[in-house]
């Protein structure tokens, strides 16, 4: 080995020596001593010996290589499960998933429809083409159907074709048509439920009604595969607008609104709001037809609003069902006279304030309970926020500025307040579930994590249950009687406010109801609100423009919802009064 | 070197000049390659079925998904009410439905026939008559 060794590192060099990072000489080093070894062992004199090794050494750094990947391959091949068939992107997927209702029964769905796109410079003869599309697609505009074959390139003529509708252009045979699919959400149900369900766009957003509420909820469902259930039971709702729809029709009614709910869940089994429209002509809908009334419409609701009164008298114990209320005359508030459209002109019990729906025993309650009771049990019962419900619409009420004598006499029996009807009945179902406020909830199930606060007592909810019975056996809310299902109800009937004074050839006629109205307080409930806006026939008021309906409706949901006809100690199961106590003393005078 | 020796040996081993090492080699590389490519023809016929049946799944889903929409426009509640309306059918009166506890009250169970036990004939009597009566029959 000379004085310079070629083979030693750093190699020599004549320039200025490069500064090199540690870990990257340490490298280089080991493939130099590496690549000179072969070189040395030559020297040594065996240079056979060092080809053979290099060779070996290549081709072992191969092999393992080549062990590596087959090893690899084989595990990916037999083993790992990524990339099977079950982890590929659901083949059932969907930009929206089925909306169906609490039995599986379908409200809206996604299908597939086809663009139509006419080429004119493949199509041999333009009239006869547009002769024959029209013939087989009325609906299809011929301004467009012309544009379109009289241009150059190729356009869409139409969107949104149906299946049927493909078929039958397709049928046609003519030259330059072709079809692009296109995903679009379908409501079979045509009007029914459409403003509880609302719309969703064709980007596959939900625009309003249940489609907004849930939105995020429908979109995960349909990206795993699966329906999206909501509360309402179709049988129900179907039932709910066809009588809805009669009572409206029978009293000329502007509109109308109903709802079944289950008062422990909060569950809305149906909700309807008449007059309907169709979804493909919304231009075309009636004035208020769009509006989904039972969450955006405020009414002062009248007389339905004593029961609130009554229940936040006997829950402070300002009064019980003996206590007296002079409503022998007129009530004077300040310079405010207060009369009773059922005028007794008696004094009365709580309960004959009830069912003779007096103004004057329930202002003069609302009066001695002061301003602080009811402005406390008026926010428990939800009255003066928005019903806390999923979907968007719902609206928030218009409250009173003040709270004084003349004020809370108005709140007693139902005015200088408008609400919602879905803030009511859900106050409604506080009243008659056991004292407890639920949230209304178009999810199958109820809500989820709802805010559920106790309102009144166990034994206050009892006796408004009894009350509302004895409205209906014995009082203003008769025509609601469904032979054996022990309904309970109270009557509701409100002037309008037109031109800043009430007028009474427009009103508002309510009936809220619930059923069955007897047992614990833990027993299976339902709640039916009907409100007829502005009837044209007389009289007007909620007795009988809205409980006849109520009757119906309880009568033909019962099977549906599994509520047995009963006797109740008024009436027989099939809807004959029972004698009381009472009445056999006074038939024996 | 001994330990080499039969390394050695099978490298030696030759014929015509090629090494037998190298033709088991080029023939296992040749077996391999033939696998390979059965295999992937095996899965590529496998992955075209696999295509087609997803596609037919695709298009039977779609089509239950019409048929189900279609169904559901044909059971719209107002339809129907619509239609029983019209043939005169209405929602039966709550006096005329009934439970199963109820039935036994609509249709009681007939109470059991006295059963009538026949007199018991003597034995006597079931035999044959007399000659001289059989006769007089006749």
């Amino acid at each position: 080995m000379s004085v310079h060794d070629p083979h030693a590192w750093p190699p020599a060099s004549h320039s200025a020596p490069r500064r090199i990072a540690p870990g990257w000489r340490w490298i280089a080093e080991l493939i130099w001593r590496l690549e000179h070894a072969f070189e040395r062992a030559r020297a040594d004199a065996r240079p056979e010996e060092d080809t053979r090794v290099r060779i070996f050494l290549i081709m072992s750094a191969f092999v393992a290589v080549f062990v590596c990947l087959a090893l690899g391959a084989a595990y990916a091949a037999l083993l790992a499960d990524r990339g099977r068939f079950g982890d590929a992107a659901n083949p059932g997927a969907l930009v929206r998933a089925d909306l169906v209702d609490r039995n599986g029964a379908l409200l809206a769905t996604n299908i597939t429809h086809y663009g139509l796109y006419i080429d004119p410079t493949e199509v041999w003869d333009r009239g006869a083409a547009a002769r024959q599309i029209k013939r087989v697609l009325p609906r299809v505009s011929w301004s467009r159907l012309n544009k379109v074959l009289n241009g150059e390139r190729r356009l869409i003529v139409m969107p949104g074709l149906t299946p049927a509708e493909k078929a039958a252009v397709h049928d046609l045979a003519l030259g330059g048509i072709t079809f692009e699919p296109e995903d679009r959400r379908v409501y079979p149900l045509g009007a029914s439920a459409e403003h509880l369900i609302g719309d969703a766009d064709t980007g596959g957003q939900g625009v309003s009604g249940a489609e907004l509420a849930f939105n995020a909820d429908i979109r995960a469902a349909g990206q795993a595969g699966v329906d999206y259930p909501l509360s309402i039971d179709i049988r129900v709702q179907g039932v709910l607008e066809n009588e809805l729809a009669a009572a409206a029709l029978e009293t000329g009614a502007k509109g109308a609104v109903g709802v079944v709910t289950d008062v422990h869940t909060g569950e809305v089994l149906g909700m309807a709001s008449w007059p309907t429209f169709d979804r493909d002509q919304r231009g075309a809908a009636v004035e208020g037809a769009t509006l989904n009334r039972f969450t955006s419409a405020h009414y002062e609701m009248g007389s339905v609003f004593k029961s609130f009164t009554v229940a936040a008298g006997l829950d402070t114990g300002r009064a019980d069902m003996d206590t007296l209320f002079d409503a022998s005359a007129a009530l004077m508030v300040g310079n405010r006279r207060i009369t009773d459209f059922h005028a007794q002109n008696k004094v009365m019990t709580l309960e004959e304030v009830y069912l003779h729906s007096s103004n004057i025993g329930t202002s003069r309650l609302a009066i001695e309970m002061g301003p602080d009771v009811m402005r406390n049990y008026f926010q428990r019962l939800g009255l003066l926020d928005a019903a806390p419900i999923e979907l968007k619409e719902s609206a928030r009420p218009r409250r009173p500025g003040r709270w004084d004598d003349s004020t809370l006499a108005s709140l007693s029996f139902g005015y200088g307040i408008m609400i919602t009807p879905a803030q009511l009945v859900a106050a409604y179902g506080a009243l008659t579930n056991g004292g407890r406020y639920v949230p209304l909830s178009l999810r199958k199930g109820g809500a989820r994590h709802p805010e559920i606060r106790q309102v009144v007592s166990q034994e206050t909810s009892l006796t408004m249950l009894d009350l509302m019975r004895r409205n209906v056996v014995r009082g203003s809310g008769g025509r609601a009687e469904a032979p054996g299902l022990r309904v309970g109800g109270k009557t509701g009937s409100a002037n309008k406010l037109v031109g800043g004074r009430y007028d009474a050839s427009h009103a508002v006629g309510s009936f809220a109801a619930v059923f069955p109205s007897d047992g614990p307080v833990t027993a299976r409930r339902y709640a039916i609100f009907i409100l007829v806006d502005e009837p044209a026939t007389y009289p007007r008021t909620g007795g009988f423009v809205a409980a006849p309906a109520v009757g119906r409706i309880a009568d033909r949901i019962a099977p549906f919802l599994g509520v047995q006809r009963r006797a109740d100690r008024w009436r027989t199961v099939t809807g004959e009064a029972v004698p009381q106590a009472d009445e056999r003393a006074e038939g024996a005078l | 070197m001994s330990a080499l020796n039969p390394i050695q040996r099978l490298f030696d081993w030759k014929i015509r000049g090629v090494r037998w090492i190298e033709i088991i080699g080029v023939a296992c590389v040749g077996l391999m390659i033939l696998s390979v490519y059965i295999a992937k023809a095996g899965a590529a016929r496998e992955s075209a079925q696999i295509g087609d049946l997803e596609r037919q799944i695709a298009e039977n889903r779609q089509r239950v998904r019409l048929l189900r929409a279609e169904v559901t426009r044909l059971e719209q509640p107002g339809r129907l009410e619509a239609l029983s309306r019209g043939i005169g059918l209405a929602p039966l009166d709550s006096r005329r439905q009934a439970g199963e506890a109820a039935l036994t009250e609509l249709a009681p169970q007939p109470d059991p026939k006295p059963v009538i036990v026949e007199p018991t004939v003597p034995a006597a009597s079931e035999a044959a008559p007399a000659p001289a009566e059989r006769e007089a029959v006749q």
